[in-house]
Formats: structure tokens, sequence, C-alpha cells
């Protein structure tokens, strides 16, 4: 490909923003190497980015990330997606009364087992883990999908730093749910045993319900 | 770094708040600086830097990698800007009126007069829209010239051919200010 004085010229800003490469980057190198003219263009262009870089620009910074952060919380469903997936803790919205009233009546009274097995198909849940991990309806699952240590109904009033906490202390984590009923399934920890992590759960005052 | 932002994104697809604030908090800034750029006025600029990233938020999961994370996200915030612009009945988006202009003066003296950035902030302030934005993304973001082309959705020839016009406008007011002893 042949290159026109008009070609050079409408890549120099290019060269001089040190992105152009291949044949490109060749020829206008060969033009400037005989064009005294087009080496001044350059070194102008080179003075203008280095003008333009320099100028600072006071951007929204931390308030704009603290409005973004409400807006999606805003339109985050009731239940909300989890953290990161290497967090041994993920982020629980609160639940509704009727949630766990239903829950505490179904599972101890019934003694079923509200959570889908490993084996059921979800519907609208999404797994940031791995495609096998099993999902609950409209919920999250977590980590490697084997059936949780516990089941729990956390109370309507409890808030999520209040649950992180106590997850936390209890060394365990969500791995399933919320179900519809709003029942999560927990798992334990690596190195805590279900002697430790169930007083720790049982007498939380936040909880309603745990199985 | 795009790998770093691509991980960001596949994240930020499943749900995770925290993976968009880490993406925030790396593109903001940037992506402020272009769209103030184009619209000045900083307080709008705020409102759309935050619907660019609501936007992230809700299609991250239609980002296909085939780009940089920075060119996809750049994309939104150039069409966002339009849609601004077309609001304020202030858009021109085709190349068909650029004046022609002589051969540029010697631009290099012009800036060694000093107050460099406030004759470059004013004359890039006097490029049409789509020229003014290619040099943006040239000289801010250091983009290619594939890369503009895919932030605005037009040709590689088309940036290529606002590159070559706003750097000779660019030039002549540069110079023209500096002679006439413009402070």
């Amino acid at each position: 490909m042949s290159y026109s004085r008009d070609d050079i010229e409408a890549l120099l800003p290019f060269h001089a923003n040190g992105t152009l490469e291949g044949a490109d980057r060749a020829a206008v190198e060969a033009a400037l190497e005989t064009d005294a003219e087009l080496r001044a263009d350059l070194a102008a262009l080179q003075a203008i980015r280095q003008t333009m870089q320099a100028e600072e620009v006071a951007s929204p910074g931390d308030f704009g990330l603290a409005r973004l952060m409400r807006d999606v919380e805003a339109e985050t469903p009731v239940t909300a997606p989890p953290a990161a997936a290497n967090d041994n803790v993920v982020p629980v919205t609160r639940l509704r009364l009727w949630q766990t009233a239903a829950a505490v009546i179904l599972a101890v009274g019934l003694g079923v087992n509200l959570l889908p097995g490993p084996g059921d198909a979800p519907e609208t849940g999404r797994s940031i883990a791995t495609d096998e991990a099993p999902t609950t309806e409209e919920g999250f699952s977590l980590a490697s999908g084997g059936a949780p240590d516990f089941t729990i109904a956390f109370a309507p009033d409890a808030r999520e730093a209040e649950i992180r906490a106590l997850l936390l202390q209890a060394g365990v984590e969500i791995t399933q749910g919320p179900s519809a009923l709003g029942l999560y399934g927990l798992s334990l920890l690596d190195s805590v045993s279900d002697e430790t992590a169930r007083p720790i759960l049982a007498n939380s005052g936040i909880v309603d319900d745990l199985q | 770094m795009d790998s770093d932002h691509k991980f960001l994104m596949t994240r930020i697809a499943g749900g995770d708040r925290q993976a968009l604030a880490a993406l925030y908090r790396a593109l903001e800034r940037p992506v402020y600086k272009f769209i103030v750029s184009r619209l000045n006025d900083p307080h709008e600029a705020n409102d759309i830097l935050h619907e660019v990233f609501m936007d992230v938020w809700r299609s991250a999961d239609r980002f296909e990698g085939r780009s940089k994370v920075q060119t996809w996200i750049f994309g939104i915030a150039y069409r966002k800007s339009i849609d601004v612009m077309r609001k304020r009945g202030r858009v021109d988006l085709t190349d068909d009126s650029f004046e022609q202009v002589d051969d540029s003066p010697d631009a290099v003296t012009c800036l060694a007069a000093g107050q460099e950035a406030d004759h470059v902030r004013h004359c890039i302030g006097t490029l049409k829209d789509d020229h003014r934005s290619a040099i943006t993304l040239a000289f801010y973001q250091d983009m290619t010239y594939a890369e503009i082309a895919e932030v605005a959705g037009v040709p590689e020839g088309t940036i290529k051919t606002r590159i070559f016009h706003a750097k000779k406008l660019l030039m002549r007011c540069l110079s023209g200010r500096v002679e006439r002893g413009v402070a």
C-alpha cells in the first residue's frame, strides 16, 4: 500500500500517541525522516497530547460510586446477587415476614427440607461458581453444590451486616438460597465443625429457624 | 489491564456489585473526562457517567469480549452523549461540512509561548463534535484509530478523515491565537 501525504498526516496523531504499528508506522517514520514540516507537526501534536493528558478533571469519584451502588441496589430484586465468589460470606437481603413465617411452619411442622436438592433444575436462579452448582428458585448457588450443613431462616428485621458478622463468627457460608420461602442453605467452612457452628447460629437473635 | 477488565465484566454479568465498583474506580475518570469534553457541562456529564455504568451493570452479560472493555464502555458513553446533544439540538454527525483550511502554521511556536492548556482547551472546544471526539480519544485515551472507529461506530477511514481535519483546524486555531496574542 502506498501512502499519500494526506495519509501520513492522518496517521501522524497516532504516531504521536504511540499506537501505530506495522506498515502504518513504517510509512510515517519514513516520511518523517525526509520531511521537516511533518517533524514539526509531530512535535506540536505530542505537545498537545501532553497538555491534554495533564489536564485535571474533577470527576464524581466516590460520590458517583455511592450513587451508582444506591441505584444498583434499588434495581436489584429482593433475592440480591451474591458478592465475589472468593468471599466466604454472601450478602443477604432482609427476608419478608411471610417468607419466614411460612418457612418456620413448613420446615418445623412438616419436617420437609424446602431447599431443592442438587438434582433439581433451576428456573430463574444464577450461579457464579460452577455451571453444575445447584440453584434455588429465584436464588443463587455457590461453591461445589453439595448438600448444605444447615438450613436457616433469618429474622425479618435482620440487617445484612448482622448476618454477615454471624456467618463469619460461625464459620459458615451461604451455598444455597434464598428459596422461594426465604430459606438459605449454609455450609461449614474448612476446619469448622457442626458442634462449633450450630450453637452460635442457634443462639443468635437474628435466626428464626435452624435445621 | 484489559484482561482484568474482562474478568470484572464476567463477575458483573454474574451480579457482583463489588466487581462493578472496581470497574467504576478503574474507568470512571477517563470516561467522565471524555463525556465532559463532549458536553462541556460537568453536571450533565455526571448524569451520563452514571447512566453509562448503570448500562454496564444491566448489560454486562451481553459483552462478548471481542473488543476491549474500555472501548465498549466508551462506545456507550459516546452514544449517550450524542443523545444528549440531539436533545439540545446541537449535533453534527456528518463529515461533509468541514471547512477546508490551509496548511498548518508552526504550531510548535504557539505551544512554546505559554498558556498551552488554555489555548488547547479553547481550540479543542471550537472543533465539531465528531472531530473533537476523535482527537479526544486519540490524545486523552491513546486509542488506536481502529478503537476510535469502534467507539464511534464508523469505518476506520472516517476516523482518519476526522483526525486529518481536526488536526489541521487545531493547528490553525492554536497558531492564530498566538499570532493574535490571545492570553
